[in-house]
């Protein structure tokens, strides 16, 4: 009996990988067709996001940058999504920047989802997009030193003198918190060093699962206020604020096939261990 | 010499020093060019960066095809693309109630087309892949092989699951039980005794299950054998270890690479 199972492990482990790719194939589609429902919690750096929201006064004035393209918009987008609509909920008063030249399209989206459709507010009043301009890190600190003289004009065309929300908005001291969607360079870590640290502008982020050992650093030292971390942060944020969206509907997905990668791990490991015995005895 | 050597030297160490002191020197002129002009220039050379690249790209490609190099039908593929979005962009917009440069991003323009319908997808699922080689190539490389890979596959087990909405609802107990059970496999392999291995697993599920008993058996306790809480801790101390004394080396090359450049020792950037 023991001899037929080592067998079955050790077939197990020479697998062609085809059926390795149908296999995570089907553990990511099935749970997308029949979701499972598993509970959400929030972990403590998602909840830092959530609360540095909270605390803001009606009427803030919050800048959210959008650094992602659609390469990494299932992880990000969500994200941006939850926030624009906590933000929209709690009447603040939101600004886009595009750090990325993509990141304008995602904005466009996110902002006809929500702010136009959803929350029905208007343009220029409740939110603005002023788009995206090339430079990198030094439009960060264009920004930091002058807005009018980096936008003269927002995503629309319209010219930033003309936009009633843009008065008395000239630099990111003017900003009561910034929102940093962000998917690698230029992103989180430009915002903090040339924008949030040098002005005491309080931010926070929302980054791909992979970015999050690069910002953990200034999550801990508290130069950014939390951290949505990939599409499990946007999930736990959707709870937070009460309302499941693209996030939620995805971990299912995620939690199955996080699980299908780990057996694979451990079966490849049963079949190593099998293997380098055999190696030895014989 | 002196116009392709000594002042394009001369440049970057004036101007390495203007905006290095620009930090410490209270002079609004210094600060202004430091804040407001310097990257202004930048934005400037860097869109004209973009014309180096878009030409170079069409010349790697270009060459490619009239060569026949292998794989020069994917170069038409490139070239095409590039052309396509060059008439998308300046050519023709598809919608004339958009003014031009606006048409980029609004509805009904063949840019907007080509971004929502041929880079989306095609982003998207180049992204999509990772999961299945991610998947392919875990399952074939991630051996127990020593200390150090077995430490790495545990973390990485533990973030995995721990991350997901599946590890919170796995209770500690149960990983607990788990241990139990690697524990004894360990002993077997160690001492090749099977009442000692016997022994050590009894004696854990006893102690396991007595102690989950007088505790309630809650999900999260004790939280030390408890996913998220253990991804928790793997994220906020030996990755942010790792991840400052990255930072820090990082940070020390970039401060010497900029000394090199000021002080004119690194010349890669005029072909030296």
């Amino acid at each position: 009996m023991m001899k037929y199972i080592i067998e079955l492990i050790l077939s197990i482990g020479k697998v062609d990988r085809r059926w390795i790719f149908l296999v995570i194939g089907l553990a990511v589609l099935l749970p997308l067709f029949f979701p499972l429902g598993l509970p959400i919690r929030a972990t403590n750096a998602t909840q830092r996001v959530y609360d540095a929201v909270e605390e803001l006064e009606p009427n803030s004035k919050v800048l959210v940058s959008f650094e992602y393209g659609p390469s990494t918009k299932p992880e990000i987008h969500p994200m941006a999504i939850a926030i624009l609509r906590h933000l929209f909920t709690n009447s603040q008063k939101v600004y886009v920047t595009c750090l990325w030249p993509d990141g304008q399209f995602m904005a466009e989206d996110a902002l006809t989802e929500i702010a136009e459709e959803e929350y029905g507010l208007t343009y220029g009043e409740d939110y603005v997009l002023l788009g995206f301009r090339p430079g990198n890190e030094a439009v960060v600190k264009g920004l930091v030193s002058n807005i009018r003289k980096l936008y003269t004009t927002d995503a629309r065309g319209t010219l930033v003198d003309q936009i009633p929300m843009m008065a008395n908005v000239n630099k990111v001291k003017d900003f009561d918190f910034i929102f940093s969607a962000s998917a690698g360079y230029p992103g989180t870590i430009e915002w903090v060093q040339y924008a949030a640290d040098p002005t005491g502008v309080p931010m926070s982020t929302g980054t791909t699962s992979i970015q999050v050992n690069d910002v953990m650093p200034y999550v801990q030292s508290g130069q950014v206020k939390g951290i949505l971390a990939g599409m499990p942060g946007a999930a736990e944020y959707e709870a937070l604020i009460g309302s499941p969206g693209i996030g939620t509907s995805g971990m299912d997905a995620q939690s199955i096939a996080h699980l299908v990668i780990v057996l694979f791990i451990v079966f490849g490991n049963i079949t190593y261990f099998i293997e380098t015995q055999r190696a030895k005895k014989y | 010499m002196l116009w392709k050597r000594q002042i394009p030297i001369l440049i970057a160490t004036v101007i390495g020093l203007l905006t290095l002191f620009g930090w410490f020197i209270d002079n609004p002129g210094i600060e202004s060019f430091v804040n407001d002009d310097a990257t202004q220039w930048f934005d400037i050379l860097a869109s004209f960066a973009i014309f180096l690249g878009a030409l170079n790209l069409m010349k790697l490609q270009g060459k490619k095809v009239l060569k026949q190099h292998s794989g020069w039908q994917y170069s038409l593929f490139a070239i095409g693309g590039f052309i396509f979005a060059i008439v998308a962009g300046f050519i023709y917009k598809g919608n004339d109630a958009v003014s031009w440069g606006f048409h980029v991003t609004s509805k009904g323009t063949l840019f907007k087309w080509m971004f929502d319908f041929i880079f989306t997808p095609l982003s998207a699922t180049m992204f999509a892949l990772l999961a299945f080689f991610v998947a392919s190539a875990s399952y074939r490389a991630f051996r127990v092989r020593n200390l150090e890979a077995t430490l790495l596959l545990v973390s990485g087990i533990i973030i995995m699951v721990g991350r997901v909405p599946l590890g919170s609802s796995i209770s500690s107990w149960f990983i607990m039980y788990l241990l139990v059970l690697v524990g004894s496999i360990a002993a077997n392999i160690k001492l090749q005794d099977k009442i000692i291995t016997f022994g050590v697993l009894l004696g854990g599920v006893v102690i396991v299950t007595i102690w989950g008993s007088l505790a309630g058996w809650p999900v999260d306790q004790p939280s030390i054998f408890y996913l998220p809480m253990l991804q928790d801790w793997i994220y906020n101390n030996p990755n942010v270890a790792g991840a400052r004394a990255i930072m820090i080396g990082i940070g020390l090359g970039i401060f010497a690479t900029s000394i090199r450049y000021i002080l004119g020792v690194e010349k890669s950037y005029i072909g030296e």
